[in-house]
């Protein structure tokens, strides 16, 4: 068993600034996601889970969903979809890729789809503002005991956001565990998360149900009910 | 009890108390609120409660307002309506009288603060005439959409935009490009103000009984201004569609004086002739402070309409999911953030949309059902007074904190 120092448990919340600049058009969309700052690929493709709590959404960014809802372009909706983001190094890497899918599919298009008024795309951005709640875990079962009344805004913040400041495929989680030398199913079992794919809470189900099946001898464990 | 201990009973302890933790960077600082009036109206509803629980989160709030001459007012009323887009008359001298009223009101309070919030037009030239130096920082906050105003008045608005560091917007679809970073805070209700309070039965049935309304019927409710953008009219021909499927089924428009909007009485004339002797539609004007007759038909309701063609950010909307309520709304302004097909209630585009949304959710009382605790959560996480504050206590951070994300020590 490793000897780390416990786990500091942290919230955060986004600070959303318009730019002013909205879509109506796929050409529009376009010029957009080659042109726009990196913090706004960022919200728009990755941050916007922290506003979808009740699988509202058919899509997990919100290209996709605008593609899908006001466009009513399904195709290039489940392109944009499939896209994830966790999977590119940077910014550029997965501006570079959305510009390629959008481009793709506005070349094969006789018409250029357009949305309703009322129905634009409105350009968005966040700063991300973290706070540590102060709560500390210094074992793994006191971590598996946490899990279900962690607010939605923690589980962001380690989980997706861990992944963008640690600049690797791992949350903060089962890094932790893993620095415990925690059992490795369990630290495994938690890295194979599909979290891009999942709102919040069907993420928290599954966290909870990952320490359920790895760690069933723990009495704290049996206490934690999806 | 303080006032943020009251809210944890509806939101929850540990998100008050993330609330304390996230604003404690924030102790002592000095944070003057300015708006054109003290009463009535949506910014002083917001200000009633923001300034005592800023106070509780340890900030030093206070709360001043601009007043002019009732020419002023006129003025004012005009700059409010070209924001949205309505033809105005102004002269040259209207806009000199706007500038002169900021300017005296920056010699008489004493705005001394880390940050001032100005609030909407009235003020906006305030920051031009106050000493340098005796404000940290400048805040616009604009409660009005303001993505297609009047050119001439924007341009005289716009003039002011270079005096402040930072804007705030209710949502991304009311902005327009501005010099200076552009927050976005939606508004918000308050759960235990007396629109939103629960309510006994017997206050509520005593509500219906006054209004002549059937206890033991099913109820469709819309509150809204009498306003074309509301389209009552549609709501009305929904209805009709529905009756002959639903016999007992009752519609009440609920709604109170236009006083921005000189066509509002001629709307209410058109809607009582259209409800012609029908007595189970109810026509209601009420008074603007009919808070709790508003909350007993909301919660009657076994559906809530907000059918309009033309929205701000609807908070009748908000109101209804906070109460449980399927929702089915025009497919306009913020009922687009708020209603969800299938989640929330339906958006929809015609009367007959309505009515069909209506039929479907009459004919599901499982789905109805779930789909109002559904709208109760979405409202509880995102619309409470205390998401509303966190947002500032956000913002403040940020502002206290340039570059890109912030970490609070």
């Amino acid at each position: 068993m490793g000897n780390p120092e416990p786990f500091a448990l942290f919230d955060c919340g986004l600070a959303r600034l318009a730019l002013g600049q909205s879509c109506s058009n796929l050409r529009e969309l376009l010029a957009a996601v080659r042109s726009a700052p990196d913090a706004v690929l960022e919200h728009h493709m990755m941050r916007c889970v922290l506003e979808d709590h009740f699988e509202m959404h058919e899509f997990p960014n919100d290209l996709a969903r605008w593609c899908w809802d006001s466009l009513g372009d399904r195709v290039l909706a489940e392109q944009l979809g499939l896209v994830d983001p966790y999977h590119h190094a940077s910014i550029a890497s997965l501006r570079a890729n959305l510009v390629d899918v959008i481009e793709e599919r506005l070349w094969g298009l006789d018409r250029v789809p357009w949305c309703r008024p009322g129905l634009e795309l409105h350009l968005v951005q966040s700063r991300l503002v973290a706070y540590d709640s102060g709560e500390r875990f210094s074992a793994p079962v006191e971590m598996a005991e946490a899990i279900p009344r962690l607010s939605l805004r923690s589980l962001f913040y380690h989980v997706h956001e861990s992944r963008r400041r640690r600049k690797a495929p791992s949350d903060d989680f089962s890094s932790w565990l893993e620095e415990y030398e925690a059992d490795a199913a369990l630290v495994a079992a938690l890295r194979a998360i599909d979290f891009y794919f999942l709102n919040l809470h069907q993420l928290r189900s599954e966290f909870i149900e990952v320490f359920r099946r790895c760690m069933p001898e723990s009495p704290l464990v049996e206490r934690v009910t999806p | 009890m303080t006032l943020l201990e009251r809210y944890e009973e509806v939101v929850g302890h540990q998100e008050v108390q993330r609330l304390r933790q996230l604003a404690m960077p924030l102790a002592g600082r000095r944070v003057i609120h300015v708006n054109s009036t003290r009463t009535g109206g949506g910014v002083a509803e917001i200000l009633g409660w923001m300034i005592p629980l800023m106070k509780e989160l340890g900030l030093e709030a206070r709360w001043e307002v601009i007043s002019g001459p009732p020419d002023f007012s006129r003025v004012t009323k005009s700059f409010h309506n070209a924001m949205q887009g309505l033809p105005v008359s102004l002269k040259h001298s209207d806009f000199e009288l706007h500038r002169e009223v900021n300017r005296e009101t920056a010699r008489r309070l004493d705005l001394q603060a880390d940050v001032v919030f100005v609030h909407d037009p009235q003020p906006i030239y305030i920051p031009e005439f106050t000493p340098k130096g005796r404000v940290g920082r400048w805040v616009w906050r604009c409660h009005i959409d303001a993505s297609r105003p009047d050119r001439t008045v924007w341009k005289h608005l716009e003039g002011a935009i270079p005096h402040y560091d930072a804007t705030i917007f209710s949502m991304a679809a009311f902005t327009r490009p501005l010099s200076r970073p552009m927050f976005l805070i939606p508004p918000s209700i308050d759960p235990l103000s007396d629109k939103n309070c629960p309510m006994t039965e017997n206050e509520r049935l005593e509500t219906l009984t006054r209004l002549g309304i059937d206890p033991d019927r099913p109820l469709l409710v819309q509150v809204s201004r009498f306003d074309r953008f509301k389209d009552p009219l549609g709501v009305i021909a929904a209805y009709r569609l529905l009756k002959p499927y639903y016999p007992p089924l009752q519609l009440a428009l609920a709604g109170g004086p236009a006083e921005d909007d000189p066509e509002g009485a001629k709307v209410l004339r058109e809607v009582v002739e259209h409800a012609g002797d029908e007595k189970d539609i109810k026509v209601l004007m009420l008074p603007p402070d009919a808070h709790r007759t508003i909350n007993a038909l909301q919660r009657s309701a076994i559906i809530v309409l907000q059918k309009s063609i033309k929205e701000g950010f609807g908070l009748t909307v908000t109101e209804a999911l906070w109460k449980g309520k399927p929702v089915i709304g025009g497919a306009c302004g913020g009922i687009t953030l708020q209603v969800y097909d299938y989640h929330t209630g339906f958006l929809v585009h015609s009367p007959a949309g309505a009515a069909y949304r209506v039929r479907y959710l009459l004919r599901y009382t499982d789905k109805r059902q779930r789909m109002g605790r559904t709208g109760h959560e979405f409202a509880r996480e995102h619309f409470l007074l205390i998401r509303h504050l966190r947002d500032y206590v956000k913002m403040l951070l940020c502002l206290e904190n340039p570059g890109t994300d912030v970490m609070v020590a």
